[in-house]
């Protein structure tokens, strides 16, 4: 099957979603493709957003309107397997033509069996990041025995700024989650303890910083500046880690009932695929590389392939919504010549 | 006979020189040996062991059977050359005997018999002079060759060539002029006098039937000064550059077949060592790091290059995954990874002494029992491994003493590797004497890092070590564990501290054919590749280490295997982290057949 629009958007998450609308209510035509068969992207599977716990449901379901009201053509379960700036293959078979393409299509989560140190897969109550927060959607934290942990380490930069797995990179978004996730868990069991093990705190956002300080003063977490090396399943399904706590020089080791790693943005690896067929420059990380930082963040290196939110970096939700704005403009302004 | 001839000067003067300075320097190396060493060489002196040395440096100086064995074309052009010239001077003093009786000839006279012999001799042997010159013949061949390598090494066997010194250009600049000279200046004697066999008489008649007597009469003498100038140059250079092997390998040969090693500890013995490496450059087409990554002034035959003028710095010294591939096809048999880590030794920090006080009264260990389990820090790295192999002493009724469940000392071999020989020795001190408390019989480890270390240098009377391939092996055939197979075949990649490091080969496999089907790849055992995460490189970086272990994922799956065995953690982690297929250590395979 052969079809005609003016752009493609290239992944349905908030970026792609917010660059079909925008496109839509310009009066151009747009299809957006999803390899999923539900739109939304790695936001569903959040439960809340720094700093301001905004029900992430609400994120989601305000775009998703915005989307049925702008009669976008989506294009759901669908893998794009080519990609130029004027014709997207899918792996139906089915051919669009246009006249420029957005991508949009994020970012993958670190795959934390890698780090086989922490021992995610292989211990009992060690979780990533993104199972906590499904935790947080069902409204129960518990161990696999069903109990409430009364000691939850939280373990920053797995799969970020780690260059034993080729990872140099920093997630940008993974402090500030670690901080509100470590609040809504002492919201949700207040006698238990929270420990955050951490490199350096990235507070960059606004309201970030007052986080981290509410953390602290207000719900008691604790933070340790050291990674953590290794754990070790103790019997009862209670985990011993090893770390070192940096600011006072000393070895620790410390029992706990729940390791939760705050997994970081890998770039897909279709990445490469994509720079492969078309010509986009990668960054050494494997995301895409944006024509200019400053004053075109959302060109690329071939004219009429434009992108949006994490394609490029970790971004924050915000940020991505914001480009996606910015690409879809960029993408009619190239179309209109 | 008169031997007087200003242009032999050149050549005496250049021999001279190098004798004194070969004499001068082996006397020095000798001289200083360590007692331990010159013990060894009373012993081995009057032993077969001689005996058999004069048949390998007949075999590896003058033959050069192992460079054979490596490449036809590379090994034709050192033994033609090595051979030949050897040949030359045999036979040269056997037509000296035949021509002149026992009077006495000195040593330029046998050199350069043609010359003061061709005017007086009245009567040929042409036996000789074939011999002579077939002899020629070979060594030019080789000297041709050697031009071909300099611009296509390929075409004589190696993909990439050694980058000389200033040194071994100059000589190797005479050297090549050398014989060629020779051909010309044997010519032209015997154009004018006849005689020659059939390369040097029929160039000869030759010269004589198209150039004009005169002609010939006066390039006689600038020919023989040039063939004795180049000789003699040769020889003065000779000493300081790489051709000094020629003869180093010789003692060489010797004094490692009376056992004489390098040791951690630098000694007189490497200079021997050092200076035997002809830098022929094989180990540099055997080295991953020029192979995958491209970096080409760190492997071996630069090491003892940079080494042995004093030039050495410590980015190449630390530049090596210490695998051994290059060891294992040196032609010349030199310890390269020992004289690697006893340098590493004297360019390493020097730590505070207060470093290990954390020694003082640590045991962790857990359990009881005559076997005792070091499972190593990678393995604690890797939980997966460690839990399989308490599941299969499980399985095997084994009553285990942990030596390092709740940690450890370290086994010393990562600290021996980048250098620190002292704190490694403390630490093997340490482990030593906490084996021992625990009386255990048998020591098994899961790390082939621990092993080796383990192996060659724990004084561990009364246990026997075991790698756990080889503990799992021995279970199995004595039937305490059985094994289901699973329909899934798996390539074994063999890690370098237990392939070439220990010389364990044959248990891993045979564990894996009996839970699986073992499949090989072309590049296996002794030649197996290294996988990139060796804890002996401390500059690569490891975005590199990764793109090794991709290139030896993709050689693995070469053989159609499904997925990848391994035993060693280390392995282990660094090929699953560049493949999608699963890499397992075999005690994980192990302990998912068991019944």
């Amino acid at each position: 099957m052969i079809m005609q629009t003016d752009v493609v958007v290239v992944g349905g998450g908030v970026a792609g979603i917010k660059a079909a609308c925008e496109l839509c209510q310009a009066g151009s035509k747009c299809v957006l493709v999803e390899r999923d068969s539900v739109l939304g992207g790695k936001l569903r599977g959040w439960h809340k957003l720094f700093p301001s716990f905004t029900s992430s449901s609400d994120v989601i379901e305000e775009l998703l309107n915005e989307l049925k009201q702008s009669n976008v053509e989506c294009l759901l379960g669908s893998e794009v397997v080519y990609i130029s700036s004027t014709l997207c293959r899918l792996a139906s078979g089915t051919e669009i033509q246009c006249r420029a393409v957005i991508l949009a299509t994020g970012y993958n989560l670190f795959d934390a069996r890698i780090k086989e140190e922490y021992g995610y897969g292989i211990y009992d109550n060690v979780i990533t990041s993104v199972d906590l927060e499904r935790m947080f959607h069902t409204g129960t934290i518990s161990t696999l025995s069903g109990a409430a942990p009364e000691k939850v380490a939280i373990l920053h930069c797995v799969g970020s700024r780690d260059e034993k797995v080729c990872q140099r990179h920093c997630s940008k978004v993974c402090c500030i989650t670690a901080v509100k996730q470590a609040i809504e868990i002492k919201k949700m069991l207040p006698n238990s303890e929270v420990f955050n093990f951490y490199m350096d705190m990235r507070m960059f956002g606004p309201g970030y910083e007052e986080l981290y300080l509410t953390a602290q003063k207000q719900y008691n977490v604790h933070f340790i500046r050291g990674r953590i090396s290794e754990a070790a399943q103790l019997p009862k399904g209670r985990l011993q880690i090893k770390a070192e706590d940096t600011l006072t020089a000393r070895p620790l080791i410390m029992s706990v009932d729940m390791l939760v790693l705050m997994v970081g943005m890998k770039a897909p690896k279709q990445n490469a695929l994509f720079a492969l067929a078309t010509g986009l420059e990668l960054q050494p990380s494997g995301f895409i590389s944006s024509k200019d930082l400053f004053l075109e963040a959302v060109l690329t290196s071939v004219p009429g392939i434009f992108v949006a939110g994490t394609v490029t970096a970790p971004k924050t939700i915000g940020e991505s919504i914001s480009e996606a704005t910015m690409a879809s403009r960029a993408a009619l302004k190239f179309i209109e010549g | 006979m008169i031997y007087l001839a200003p242009f032999t000067y050149p050549f005496i003067i250049g021999a001279a020189f190098m004798f004194l300075i070969v004499v001068w320097k082996y006397a020095m190396w000798f001289i200083d040996l360590p007692k331990e060493d010159v013990q060894k060489i009373k012993k081995g002196i009057f032993s077969k062991a001689t005996l058999y040395s004069v048949w390998e440096i007949f075999r590896e100086s003058l033959l050069h059977v192992r460079i054979f064995k490596r490449s036809l074309p590379l090994g034709y052009m050192h033994c033609s050359l090595a051979l030949g010239w050897f040949m030359l001077i045999v036979v040269g003093w056997i037509e000296t005997i035949v021509y002149l009786g026992n009077s006495f000839v000195p040593l330029y006279g046998h050199v350069f018999f043609r010359f003061f012999a061709a005017p007086v001799l009245t009567e040929h042997f042409w036996i000789l002079d074939f011999l002579m010159d077939f002899f020629l013949l070979i060594v030019l061949s080789g000297v041709f060759l050697a031009w071909i390598k300099r611009f296509s090494s390929r075409l004589v066997g190696i993909r990439r060539t050694t980058k000389h010194v200033l040194t071994d250009r100059l000589a190797m600049s005479f050297l090549w002029f050398v014989f060629p000279l020779r051909l010309l200046s044997e010519t032209v004697t015997a154009s004018i006098y006849g005689g020659g066999g059939f390369l040097t008489g029929s160039l000869g008649e030759l010269f004589a039937a198209f150039l004009p007597s005169q002609l010939l009469s006066s390039l006689l003498m600038p020919f023989w000064w040039c063939y004795s100038i180049s000789l003699g140059g040769f020889f003065c250079f000779m000493p300081f550059s790489r051709y000094m092997h020629i003869f180093t390998e010789i003692p060489l040969i010797l004094l490692r077949n009376w056992t004489l090693r390098p040791t951690l500890d630098e000694k007189s013995y490497d200079k021997f060592e050092i200076q035997a490496c002809s830098r022929c450059g094989i180990c540099i087409d055997e080295c991953q790091l020029q192979k995958v990554l491209g970096i080409e002034n760190v492997q071996s035959v630069y090491f003892l290059r940079d080494k042995r003028y004093h030039m050495l710095r410590l980015a190449t010294a630390q530049n090596c995954l210490m695998c051994g591939r290059c060891q294992q096809v040196c032609p010349v048999g030199i310890n390269l990874n020992t004289l690697r880590l006893s340098t590493r030794a004297i360019m390493r920090n020097i730590p505070s002494e207060q470093r290990y006080n954390y020694f003082n009264g640590i045991d962790r260990s857990c359990g009881e029992g005559r076997v005792g389990y070091f499972a190593g820090c990678m393995t604690h790295l890797t939980p997966k491994i460690k839990i399989s192999m308490e599941k299969i002493f499980k399985a095997a009724g084994e009553d285990v003493w942990y030596a390092d469940s709740e940690g450890s000392v370290c086994c010393g071999r990562p600290l021996m590797l980048s250098g620190e020989t002292d704190a490694a020795r403390k630490m093997i001190k340490f482990n030593e004497e906490l084996f021992r408390k625990h009386k255990i019989t048998t020591l098994v480890t899961s790390c082939p890092i621990c092993f080796r270390v383990f192996t060659e240098q724990y004084n561990l009377e009364g246990i026997t070590v075991l790698h756990h391939t080889q503990y799992i092996a021995s279970i199995l055939r004595s039937g305490r564990i059985a094994l289901s197979p699973e329909e899934c075949s798996y390539v074994y990649h063999d890690p370098c501290e237990l392939g070439r490091g220990c010389g364990v080969y044959d248990e891993p496999r045979e564990v894996i054919s009996r839970a699986a089907n073992l499949m090989e790849c072309s590049q296996n055992r002794e030649h197996a590749l290294c996988c990139g995460g060796s804890l002996s490189n401390f500059v690569i970086d490891d975005f590199q280490q990764q793109k090794i272990a991709s290139s030896v994922v993709e050689h693995l799956l070469l053989s159609g295997a499904e997925r990848i065995a391994t035993a060693c953690p280390l392995c282990r982690k660094t090929l699953s982290r560049a493949t999608e297929r699963r890499v397992m250590d075999i005690a994980e395979i192990v302990s998912e057949r068991l019944t």
